[in-house]
């Protein structure tokens, strides 16, 4: 057992691991933070994509006690109670959704892209999100959503 | 080289189990006591959309708001059997069996509107919580059922009505195939969908874009590669399937022309939109380099082995 | 008539739910006292079997070891009932399930299987559905493997091949495929007022109830599904996987139990899509009127039929491709083997059978020299078309209006998109 400290969506959390934890399973099996999905346990499909200190990475390739001092964002920390983030709002507003399951992926993989690149053209895209499968959508309705959610963040932006 | 060609491809699909298997969908429509209508059927959802279609479906025949609806679908104890969420049969059987019961409900919901409250009207929604108050614990629940057509076929001939209805897709695509690698990538896509009435647009181009997804992976990528009844590509890493990299846009045509025993005319989708987009990309292949791919998928090893077979041949 | 609701791209009822992470698919279950499941399964195609359970069973943490000696009614399946819960006697294919392990943790449940003792006595297999038509091919169950025989005669193609002024023939080949959902197959079991409450993602949660009741000898009544969110399907979650096993193992235990399924025993643990091996032979005459086709279709089960009788069957239905053609002959094979097994998957035989039917028009509409598409529209449904089947289609045939779409779109010069 090995102690670390990490924040998730903005909280603290001082967590006990086993060495061979891989980070997905703390943050389901341990934090119940289920919203991150393992698809394939060899960072291949994306499902469990997680952003860690800025950058994408998929959780089920991380070990628990490499995520020490770090800072996670997951699905769970994207919207703000009632309010969606305007990433989750395009892919609701573009019918992106079908079966669910590589969602919460693929908006953290766009989020890392958005945050990067405001204005992607579609090829940066389906770039960004090469890494995540999908099964259901052909990606395409993602594509138009993250498109239309570059714009909301802009208008979002020019709001404040 | 890079090459491009052109390719076409039209189907057609029975919907329904066929050959005369019963093949009945079942649905509740209840009036909850806080005024809002529920719907109890056995139809899962697995991604296609069905909750979304089948509470429109519910709404319309009502005539009340999307949002008073609440779809249940997820237990057994508390839903009828509406089949199985396959054979493209969920919008056309099960969304006839619930506005058969919708219709069931309004009527009755009309029925204590003009005796209980001397209301005459169609117009149901703004009575609907009066009527539940008024009925307290005994709340209204109305049945559908439905039975899809389908005959049995002769065993000698196969001759007979085995689906009801069918449902038509055409794709055409543009491929351009490097004559070096044997990469084949698809640079654009049209889809026109035959699909009785659309009930919503959006989650037909939904399914158009994940199976033209599916279709690319059968024409040139997917094969499980079983040797000796092991299956050696049984990882992603092997198992290759279409990325975000991989799909074009496509040109989603959605075609109307109403089918009557359909509900407001609507017709299955969910295997339509696949079926014809391998045949389509293969066609396209031979267009564009001239030789004809008999087995899918196309890998780029086995498209470079034919073209230097015909290389060899010309 | 005026609509409302229908016709409008309202927002997914279920959107909102999976795009926060809330929506609950099976693995996101969690309970107290709660134990886990693993599977065991063949890893040889063929062979006479015997288990030895005794080591892992006294493994500390273990507590159960389920094999067919603890299953009331050890067979299901979605039409024959050929599968067993666990292999009794003989494994018919990689991947067959042997045993289910429960114990206090996943690891625990993980290292048991390595301590099972499986004694494998290989038997003769046959892996080519053509090989396995032959009277002298090793049977995969104790009877013939031709599963199933579907025949369409219409008109007479023998004369009418001798009218055609060219005819195409050529066999074509589709592989097995997977329907690759995202989500892997899971599921959690616990008992509640007596009854056994199976959670796992099913395409048919009715049916599944109806095959737990039997395969546990129990009433309907005693068994509820619940089926949560659906990580998607396309046909691969119609069979059952780990529904019997995990009701069984919360009746015997007492206790909730979970499993989850790795990706690679998902990839084993649920039907594939029947690869098909078609011989067609189609004609037509100069003026580009199909006069003639015939075809014989052979599709590989593999070691379990499913829905293998009605795919085959939806095969011939649809072997024409949505044409008319007077003179149809179709003969549609179902063929155990002993590969993994074949069932449902989107398009459920009407995938395979448009490879060969549209390519032969392609390849019919180069030899007369006509466009792909005029041809196409030369021979296609419209309506009050007639079917191979003698189907009169009789409304909503908007097929002349789908391929003048499509083709009016790709004409277009700008290209759309990257």
């Amino acid at each position: 057992m090995k102690k670390i400290s990490l924040k998730i969506n903005g909280k603290e959390y001082n967590v006990e691991i086993e060495k061979d934890m891989r980070l997905l399973d703390l943050l389901r099996d341990q934090l119940h933070l289920t919203g991150t999905k393992e698809g394939c346990g060899e960072g291949e499909c994306g499902a469990c994509t997680v952003i860690m200190d800025g950058v994408t990475v998929n959780s089920c390739m991380v070990l628990a006690f490499q995520a020490d001092g770090s800072e996670i964002i997951t699905i769970e920390g994207l919207d703000k109670g009632d309010k969606l983030h305007p990433i989750q709002k395009a892919f609701l507003d573009e019918g992106a959704v079908q079966c669910g399951f590589c969602i919460p992926g693929m908006v953290l993989s766009a989020k890392a892209l958005l945050d990067k690149k405001p204005s992607p053209s579609r090829k940066e895209i389906r770039e960004g999100i090469s890494g995540n499968l999908c099964r259901c959508t052909g990606y395409n309705k993602i594509v138009d959503a993250i498109d239309k959610a570059s714009q909301y963040l802009k208008e979002e932006g020019e709001e404040k | 080289m890079k090459k491009r060609g052109i390719g076409y491809a039209s189907t057609f699909y029975g919907t329904g189990y066929g050959n005369g298997f019963p093949d009945i969908s079942r649905a509740i429509a209840e009036l909850g006591k806080d005024g809002n209508v529920y719907i109890y059927v056995g139809a899962t959802e697995v991604g296609q959309g069905a909750k979304t279609i089948l509470s429109q479906i519910a709404a319309e025949a009502l005539g009340i708001d999307f949002s008073k609806i609440t779809f249940i679908c997820e237990d057994t104890s508390i839903t009828p059997d509406a089949g199985t969420a396959a054979a493209s049969r969920q919008t056309y059987n099960t969304g006839n069996a619930i506005k058969l019961a919708a219709e069931e409900l309004k009527r009755e919901i009309m029925n204590v509107a003009s005796e209980e409250l001397n209301v005459n009207t169609t117009n149901i929604q703004e009575y609907l919580k009066k009527i539940a108050d008024i009925k307290g614990d005994k709340v209204i629940r109305k049945d559908g059922i439905f039975t899809a057509s389908t005959t049995e076929m002769d065993v000698e001939t196969g001759q007979g009505n085995p689906y009801y209805p069918y449902t038509f897709s055409v794709y055409g695509v543009e491929v351009e195939v490097d004559t070096s690698t044997g990469i084949v990538e698809v640079l654009r896509a049209a889809c026109g969908q035959d699909v009785g009435r659309a009930i919503n647009p959006k989650l037909i181009e939904g399914q158009i874009d994940g199976g033209f997804s599916m279709g690319l992976g059968y024409a040139i990528m997917e094969d499980l590669n079983v040797e000796n009844g092991k299956i050696k590509h049984d990882r992603f890493t092997s198992y290759l399937i279409p990325t975000a990299l991989d799909m074009p846009d496509i040109d989603k045509i959605i075609v109307e022309d109403p089918e009557s025993t359909g509900p407001y005319g609507a017709k299955g989708i969910g295997e339509p939109v696949l079926i014809a987009v391998a045949p389509a990309i293969l066609n396209a292949i031979y267009n564009a380099v001239g030789v004809r791919m008999t087995e899918v998928p196309v890998t780029p090893e086995k498209l470079l082995k034919a073209l230097r077979e015909k290389e060899r041949g010309a | 008539m005026k609509l409302e609701v229908v016709g409008q791209s309202v927002i997914r009822v279920d959107g909102l739910a999976k795009l926060r992470g809330k929506a609950t698919y099976p693995q996101d279950l969690y309970m107290d006292n709660m134990l886990y499941g693993k599977t065991l399964r063949s890893i040889k195609p063929h062979a006479n079997i015997r288990l030895n359970i005794s080591k892992a069973e006294k493994m500390e943490g273990v507590i159960k070891i389920l094999t067919y000696k603890d299953v009331p009614h050890n067979h299901y399946g979605v039409l024959f009932k050929d599968h067993e819960v666990f292999s009794s006697t003989k494994v018919r294919s990689i991947g067959d399930p042997l045993a289910f392990v429960v114990a206090t943790s996943d690891k625990i449940a993980t290292k048991a299987l390595e301590e099972i003792e499986v004694f494998y006595e290989d038997l003769d297999a046959v892996f080519d559905p053509i090989e396995a038509m032959q009277d002298n091919a090793p049977k995969v169950h104790d009877k013939s493997n031709i599963v199933y025989k579907y025949q369409l005669r219409k008109g007479d193609v023998d004369k009418a091949f001798q009218q055609c002024d060219v005819i195409i023939e050529e066999e074509y080949k589709t592989s097995m495929v997977d329907h690759a959902f995202l989500q892997p197959e899971a599921g959690l079991a616990y008992q509640e007022n007596e009854t056994f409450v199976v959670c796992a993602a099913t395409q048919y949660p009715h049916f599944d109830q109806l095959e737990i009741a039997e395969a546990l000898e129990v009433p309907l009544e005693k068994v509820r599904v619940i089926n949560p969110a659906v990580g998607g399907a396309f046909g691969g979650r119609e069979d059952i996987t780990m529904q019997i096993h995990l009701a069984l193992a919360t009746k015997l235990t007492g206790r909730p139990v979970k499993t989850i399924y790795s990706r690679q025993e998902s990839f084993v643990a649920h039907s594939k899509r029947h690869p098909l091996i078609m011989k067609y032979k189609t004609g037509a005459n100069k003026e580009g009127k199909l006069l003639a086709m015939e075809a014989t279709i052979v599709g590989d089960t593999g070691a379990y039929a499913s829905w293998a009788i009605n795919i085959l069957r939806k095969s011939g239905v649809h072997a024409t491709g949505p044409y008319e053609i007077p003179n149809v002959k179709v003969d549609s094979y179902a063929v155990y083997t002993n590969n993994p097994f074949a069932g449902a998957m989107r398009g459920f035989g009407a995938t395979q059978v448009p490879i060969a039917h549209e390519q032969q028009m392609d390849m019919l509409a180069e030899k007369l020299n006509i466009n792909p598409i005029e041809f196409r529209l030369i021979n296609c449904f419209r309506k009050g078309s007639t079917t191979a089947t003698g189907q009169i289609l009789e409304e909503s045939i908007p097929l002349v209006e789908c391929i003048e779409a499509v083709e009016k779109s790709l004409k277009q010069t700008t290209q759309g998109g990257v």
